[in-house]
């Protein structure tokens, strides 16, 4: 498990994300999530051009300049970082899009991938902030919580992924 | 400090360590997010669970001495439910989530740029639909946890579900060893696996 190895076991990794919900709690007071960071930086940079959008109470509550809604998205800033500089030491190059989307789309178009992926994001956070949660703060914390809410949540997520996966995508 | 400039650098600190182990599991990969979906990749489940279990230890340890108050989300079912859906729908077709988006973008994946923006603007779009979804589909609703419908104390039903998590993870573990799943540019891809043997069918000279 050293910094330059490729790929780490899935649980010493897992193992690793779990811990990170003690310096959530103790420093921030809140558990792990992602998918509220959307709404902050969508919000304002809308705001720029439609400001009756932050009139909204729910925009409003995700916009101020408070400890946990800027932590969540220095949270998802630094999920990238950590990712490049993991690949970094490690040597792994990868190519601009997953080799697997020729197959799972049925064709090598990038325009098609850019496409399903603009289409998948907008699902993604669409449902995540129905749901109020996405995999971070439902799934991992949630159903580490013991959340009932969370845990039919989750159900729901993996049931939604594994109908589409296996109807609308080709076997990868 | 102030509490914002602490809560900007932790946050930082906070996701490098998380990018870092998303990456290194290999699970912010687009061929283990769609193969754990289309149930032929495991190690997306493999972390997560582990993340899971991690996180019922640590707090049913820093709850039960009193360090922390949990701060479960309300249930809310027709929202879980319909949200989840959609949600689960997004990531298959984004082959991430929407923080192994970030992952994907931090290692050069174009594509997640896409997700990014549509991610952007779902939240957007939901934002300017909150108050119609909250009054019609969404409502309020008590933040349940399951140790409270039982009547026990939460450290204990959460190591439970941490010794559950284990164990279900060992039999997973022993059924498909998780380096099985890496393929063999660790991203999930399984078409070398299945083309290797094809090209040693071919006479050697």
């Amino acid at each position: 498990m050293s910094p330059f190895d490729k790929a780490w076991s899935p649980y010493a990794a897992g193992i690793l994300i779990g811990l990170l919900q003690i310096p959530a709690f103790l420093i921030i007071e809140t558990a792990l999530g992602a998918s509220s960071s959307y709404v902050t930086v969508g919000a304002v940079i809308t705001g720029l051009v439609d400001p009756s959008l932050l009139n909204i109470d729910y925009v409003a509550k995700h916009i101020a300049a408070n400890a946990k809604n800027l932590w969540q998205v220095a949270l998802v800033v630094g999920i990238a970082l950590g990712a490049f500089v993991s690949m970094k030491l490690s040597g792994a190059v990868r190519a601009p899009i997953s080799p697997i989307w020729t197959r799972a789309l049925g064709s090598p178009s990038r325009g098609l991938r850019y496409a399903v992926a603009f289409a998948a994001g907008f699902l993604m956070l669409f449902g995540a902030r129905i749901a109020d949660g996405c995999t971070s703060g439902h799934g991992l914390s949630g159903m580490a919580q013991l959340s009932v809410g969370s845990t039919v949540a989750v159900a729901a997520m993996f049931a939604g992924g594994i109908a589409t996966a296996l109807l609308l995508l080709r076997r990868i | 400090m102030s509490s914002v400039a602490v809560g900007i650098l932790s946050g930082v600190l906070m996701g490098m360590v998380f990018g870092f182990a998303l990456e290194k599991s290999r699970v912010f990969e687009p061929g283990m997010i769609v193969g754990q979906m289309q149930l032929r990749n495991w190690i997306m489940l493999k972390v997560f669970l582990s993340a899971v279990a991690t996180g019922a230890v640590v707090l049913a340890i820093l709850h039960g001495f009193g360090f922390v108050k949990l701060q479960p989300k309300a249930a809310l079912y027709a929202a879980d439910i319909v949200g989840g859906l959609i949600l689960g729908a997004g990531i298959a077709l984004a082959g991430a989530c929407p923080g192994t988006t970030l992952a994907q973008i931090g290692v050069g994946y174009r594509d997640a740029i896409f997700t990014l923006l549509g991610g952007l603007v779902g939240a957007v779009a939901f934002s300017y639909a909150q108050p119609w979804l909250a009054r019609s589909l969404i409502g309020t609703g008590p933040k349940l946890i399951f140790t409270d419908l039982a009547g026990i104390p939460y450290w204990q039903g959460a190591l439970a579900l941490a010794v559950t998590i284990a164990v279900i993870l060992v039999l997973i573990e022993r059924l498909r060893p998780w380096r099985d799943d890496l393929g063999a540019d660790v991203d999930g891809n399984g078409a070398e696996k299945t083309s290797q043997p094809r090209s040693r069918l071919a006479p050697a000279e």
